[in-house]
């Protein structure tokens, strides 16, 4: 179990990175809501995965 | 894409890479910020919660066991301090009894940051102080607030709802990173159901016979100002067998300590007792009991920076509680705790209980039961009133210079691994 524990607790910090890249890659290329309101909050958005992935918080 | 709105893309990751910067720095200095202290000449070896459960070994929730042996036979005394980081007069309690420590019969056992992970970060939502501040003559240390449930970054996912292991109740989802609702705890379970374990081990292979669990509580929450005991345990043997849940009263009754103890203390401050629920599963007070053969006493303290009606969570609510708006409420009756805002629930006050009422159980269940006699002595809550009265920093005057160099031997750097030399002569 204590295996399986480790196991998706890594994922869920991969999935983290997979989340922040995604969102890091819709600030730059997207198809809808393109304006700058949306900019500003795909930017935003990015700092708790990003945190998240370098295990600060 | 036009050149324009590619230069305000870029510029806002700049402006959120500058704001992770700015908020990465702090929470990564709460993270890694290292406490020092410097444990009494009584010190006889150092433990750690990986020696009980291998598994926790270079894990955030490893942390040191601090064993004071006095080598004559007697009562073996567990204390777990800081179980919810965010009760600090609990960790400072265990501080200075581990600083201050004599023991003349019997041993004593201190783990003085029980969940290390949770220490490590804040509550989610509530915008508090990382550290408070306490003045020494030989300068100002700050200590980490820390948050209730282990750091989601040690311990995550959590499930959409949380069964304490053996019982079987269901629990918040959050409670799976609650130290004092995973316990008995499980040698193959979650990080903190290791750390539960590891504590329920030590109580089992170092047979001890008092255990204390030290907390602090809301004024609005009835168990503050509070011993809590268990007056009835569990059939283990029945329960194994059979799955049937029958409690029975236990030759040595840690209630009746509890309620003496709380009636020799109230000359000094408001100490109530209660009687563990045998229907709340996974805290201290009912599991230390039911799955081991110790005493147990959980001890709650006024503490009315985490009631959730005060004005700003600053450090000085922290350090001196004074806040108006309990004040109303205590005004209305509608607080546990006689709350006056002049004296306010300062931490040398809290600290102080948890010695004074630390101290008092071990001394009434040698009086009980006089074959669990432990000797021993640490600073108490009159001795700190009588220094706050010569306008000094109490629970700084008992506190120990790390740098000093009488002190250097035994100046022991609190985190989830060993820190410099010192460890290795107290490991065997």
């Amino acid at each position: 179990m204590v295996f399986f524990e480790n196991v998706i607790h890594i994922l869920y910090f991969v999935m983290a990175g997979l989340v922040g890249f995604s969102m890091c890659k819709s600030l730059f290329r997207r198809k809808k809501n393109k304006g700058f309101v949306f900019d500003a909050m795909y930017a935003y958005c990015l700092i708790p995965f990003l945190l998240r992935v370098l295990y600060i918080k | 894409m036009e050149k324009k709105a590619l230069i305000f893309k870029v510029s806002a990751l700049v402006v959120a890479l500058v704001l992770a910067l700015i908020a990465g720095i702090e929470f990564w200095q709460l993270r890694h910020y290292k406490e020092t202290i410097v444990a009494s000449e009584d010190l006889t070896e150092i433990k750690w919660f990986s020696d009980y459960v291998p598994s926790l070994k270079n894990t955030w929730m490893d942390t040191p066991v601090f064993i004071f042996d006095s080598g004559v036979e007697g009562g073996t005394v567990f204390v777990c301090g800081c179980p919810h980081p965010y009760e600090p007069a609990s960790t400072m309690a265990a501080y200075l009894m581990i600083e201050n420590i004599h023991v003349e019969k019997g041993k004593v056992i201190i783990v003085p940051r029980a969940n290390y992970s949770g220490s490590t970060d804040g509550m989610l939502g509530d915008a508090y102080p990382k550290f408070f501040h306490v003045s020494s003559d030989w300068g100002i240390t700050q200590y980490r607030i820390g948050d209730r449930y282990t750091n989601p970054l040690d311990q995550w996912p959590d499930p959409f709802t949380y069964i304490n292991y053996p019982s079987g109740q269901n629990l918040a989802y959050q409670d799976i990173r609650n130290l004092n609702r995973t316990y008995p705890g499980r040698e193959n379970g979650t990080l903190t159901e290791r750390a539960a374990y590891a504590i329920l081990e030590i109580i089992r292979n170092e047979g001890v016979d008092m255990a204390i669990d030290m907390h602090e509580a809301e004024i609005l929450y009835p168990v503050t100002s509070t011993y809590v005991a268990p007056p009835t345990v569990l059939d283990r043997e029945k329960f194994l067998e059979t799955g049937e849940v029958v409690y029975y009263e236990p030759e040595r009754s840690s209630l009746d300590v509890a309620m003496w103890a709380g009636m020799t203390l109230s000359e000094q401050f408001l100490m109530k007792y209660s009687a563990s629920p045998k229907t709340l599963h996974g805290l201290s007070h009912r599991e230390w009991a039911d799955w081991s053969d110790t005493l147990v006493f959980l001890m709650e303290t006024p503490e009315i920076f985490i009631d959730k009606i005060t004005g700003p969570r600053t450090e000085a609510l922290m350090t001196e509680g004074k806040d108006e708006f309990l004040q109303n409420v205590t005004d209305k009756g509608l607080t546990y705790f006689p709350y006056e805002m002049d004296f306010g629930t300062p931490m040398w006050y809290r600290v102080g209980r948890h010695l004074s009422g630390a101290l008092e159980v071990v001394l009434d269940t040698a009086m009980f039961y006089p074959e669990l006699e432990c000797i021993c002595s640490w600073p108490t809550y009159l001795e700190m009133k009588e220094i706050e009265e010569s306008g000094k920093d109490s629970v700084g005057a008992f506190l120990k210079d790390p740098n000093a160099p009488e002190n250097k031997d035994r100046a022991f750097t609190i985190y989830y691994k060993p820190v410099g030399d010192n460890y290795d002569k107290y490991m065997k």
